[in-house]
């Protein structure tokens, strides 16, 4: 073994779980063998990067048969935005769905939002193609699931919220060059509708209770519309059920299970 | 394009005219094509995806963001 290599894995931090030392030998002795030290695996080594570049872990390995989909900060469409925002980018998770769906291995789909919302038409695309998927999904709101945030997390076949998460309803506002004619406001009452139909359509809301929160006044400082926090978006029927992590979790677990089921029922 | 969300528009929108046009270039890494922000001397970062082949996007060390190095190495002819 070269000599540069000897301290290898022995000086990083953490060390490789079957890493045990040495203390037998002296390293500065010649002709003591070279005891056979374990190098640090590609697992370990890609890990400690993703800890040091990006400041999260990777998880032990084990394949898992759900896919976890995290939707965070504002939803980047076709506009890149200023670098203060934290965003998830719709071009990245779209082709990840479409793997999901074709892929073997990932039988269900958690689909965790903390979002503020963002563009229109990317957290639209996004909500089409959770709904789209023939695989189970569940879909859990932590923190907040504003705006574009709601249709994502109807999309999915069961909702979850945490019990202090909050969920904005409000109506579209126009950004950019406004030209004050009819058509404009037509244009706006168009893009609204579009949002307003996919959550009426995939969740139990009725859609004059939607729009009623969407326009109510009182509740929010510097803007009409509504706050729903944990428990009244379940009483709403917007989202089905209060609950955390392990919750949904269990009920994608189940939901997985009655697939298979169903689908071993229909053979016969 | 309409951004739909609580948060103050000027806020999300703050510095859009000062944004500098991002350095980047097209890489193959694996056979991934990738478009990649310069970051560094032989060092860059992930700025998106190229590829059709959908699998490549739930490899998490190609996610954008992720950094990656240009290393140079000597072979045998």
């Amino acid at each position: 073994m070269p000599e540069e290599n000897r301290d290898n894995g022995k000086n990083d931090f953490p060390y490789p779980p079957d890493f045990e030392p040495d203390h037998g030998c002296d390293p500065y002795d010649p002709n003591a063998p070279v005891p056979q030290e374990p190098q640090p695996d590609k697992q370990n080594q890609s890990s400690m990067q993703n800890l040091k570049e990006i400041g999260t872990n990777t998880l032990p390995d084990g394949k898992s048969n759900i896919h976890c989909l995290t939707i965070i900060g504002q939803i980047e469409g076709h506009l890149v935005l200023p670098p203060q925002n934290k965003t998830t980018k719709y071009e990245h998770i779209i082709p990840q769905l479409v793997a999901l769906e074709e892929s073997s291995d990932i039988e269900g789909v958690l689909v965790v939002l903390n979002t503020v919302g963002g563009d229109v038409e990317a957290g639209l695309a996004i909500s089409e193609m959770v709904a789209g998927l023939s695989k189970p999904t569940v879909a859990i709101v932590l923190g907040g699931g504003h705006s574009i945030g709601v249709p994502i997390a109807v999309a999915a076949q069961y909702s979850f919220i945490a019990q202090t998460a909050s969920m904005t309803i409000h109506p579209i506002r126009l950004n950019g060059l406004v030209i004050g004619v009819p058509q404009t406001y037509e244009y706006l009452d168009k893009m609204q509708d579009r949002v307003v139909r996919f959550v009426t359509q995939h969740s139990k809301i009725s859609e004059a209770t939607f729009r009623e929160m969407m326009f109510r006044t009182g509740e929010l400082a510097r803007d009409i519309g509504t706050v729903l926090i944990g428990q009244e978006a379940v009483e709403c029927g917007l989202i089905d059920e209060v609950g955390s992590v392990g919750h949904a979790v269990d009920k994608l677990k189940r939901l997985i299970r009655d697939k298979k089921q169903w689908e071993v029922q229909s053979v016969q | 394009m309409i951004i739909y969300t609580p948060l103050y528009l000027e806020l999300v929108l703050e510095g859009l005219e000062d944004m500098k046009e991002l350095k980047t270039r097209q890489v193959e890494l694996d056979g991934v094509p990738l478009v990649i922000e310069d970051t560094g001397p032989g060092q860059g970062k992930v700025v998106k995806l190229l590829s059709t082949n959908p699998k490549d996007y739930l490899r998490a060390d190609l996610s954008p963001g992720t950094v990656i190095k240009f290393t140079q190495q000597w072979s045998k002819p």
